[in-house]
């Protein structure tokens, strides 16, 4: 090889990662959950008032004991994406309420649990939703940021983690997997 | 009793203070005894109050600093470039206080790391784990620097072995330099 050819290539080379390094954006979110196809962490947390009545003052998630599906989202009251998703859960937990538990966690908002409840209201919200006011959970279940949906099937292994806005075309893919 | 005694003026040094003078009555123990033994044992109880007075916060700044040692090797979650330890969110807090607690317990460095690494996977630790494909994060600079060092050594022993030979040279060039230095020497 010449001279000039290896010094074209040593360019060319140099160029294409700074183009990559341009190009690239902010770094990737999607990051696959360290628990996939693992049990996630058990946790008691303190229901929101909406709920009481029907599920208690504190839930307890026991991975080991859920019996049926189980879809977890986490949000948070300044969080943008989570209002644009709030309604399509809501539309699933209708259609598929019958066969699966769709819980709501209210994560990385200290101090906002009746912002939390506006929320709620303001979605009107029927499935349950949690108040994980230390991030404990959040922590314990590896999550980046919010919004993020947890798929969990009936054993109580994690099959999938969405990060960011979840669509409805999303939820009726993974709930179907999860339901077959 | 008596062998108590005994071994209590032992240890005040007082029978030797009485055999050097000889003159000196001998006080009874029940007299100086204790006063000898109040002032043996007073700054040693000082010492020790402060000790102990110091202890918790002296262990509490260890922690605090073990607690940022170990949180500047972890990733902000919500954050972009910025370790648990650099990093004021909300999340990063509350992992400080987990790290915090854990060292309280008396759980390892390691063992802290790897409950993150549990939940987050490798991506949670800011320096890659020396195994699998992460290996090639710290074996790729060793072997550039490696490969740059033999090219470097290959190309100096060429121009070593290039400036040894014998320059060949037209004998009308060289007339004409030498003819040139000397009009000009």
């Amino acid at each position: 090889m010449s001279r000039g050819l290896m010094v074209l290539a040593v360019v060319g080379a140099l160029g294409a990662l700074f183009l990559f390094g341009l190009l690239r954006g902010e770094p990737d979110r999607d990051i696959a959950s360290a628990r996939l196809g693992k049990r996630l962490p058990d946790f008691e947390l303190p229901v929101h008032a909406r709920f009481r009545t029907d599920y208690g003052s504190t839930f307890e998630f026991e991975s080991e004991a859920l019996g049926r599906p189980l879809v977890v989202n986490f949000w948070a009251t300044w969080c943008i994406p989570c209002r644009d998703e709030a309604p399509v859960l809501q539309a699933a937990w209708r259609r598929y309420g019958d066969r699966l538990t769709i819980l709501g966690i209210q994560t990385q908002d200290p101090g906002r649990v009746a912002g939390g409840l506006e929320f709620i209201d303001e979605f009107g919200l029927t499935f349950p939703n949690l108040i994980d006011e230390r991030s404990r959970v959040s922590i314990d279940w590896g999550l980046f940021g919010v919004p993020e949906t947890y798929f969990l099937r009936a054993d109580g292994t994690l099959a999938y983690k969405h990060t960011g806005i979840v669509n409805e075309a999303v939820l009726d893919e993974r709930i179907g997997e999860l339901l077959q | 009793m008596r062998h108590d005694r005994r071994r209590m003026q032992s240890l005040t040094g007082y029978r030797r203070l009485h055999h050097l003078r000889p003159g000196l009555r001998r006080p009874s123990f029940q007299r100086l005894g204790p006063l000898a033994l109040l002032a043996l044992m007073t700054p040693l109880l000082l010492l020790a109050g402060s000790a102990a007075a110091q202890a918790p916060s002296a262990r509490g700044d260890q922690i605090d600093a073990r607690t940022f040692e170990i949180a500047d090797k972890l990733r902000c979650p919500v954050c972009v470039s910025e370790s648990v330890a650099q990093s004021s969110s909300e999340i990063s807090l509350e992992m400080r206080q987990i790290i915090q607690g854990q060292l309280e317990q008396g759980r390892s460095e390691r063992e802290i790391l790897t409950f993150f690494q549990e939940r987050y996977g490798d991506w949670i630790l800011l320096e890659p784990p020396k195994r699998g494909l992460h290996l090639l994060v710290w074996l790729l600079p060793a072997a550039a620097a490696l490969a740059g060092s033999a090219a470097l050594v290959l190309l100096m022993r060429r121009w070593l072995r290039a400036s040894r030979e014998p320059i060949e040279v037209d004998e009308n060039d060289l007339k004409r330099v030498r003819d040139a230095l000397s009009e000009h020497g």
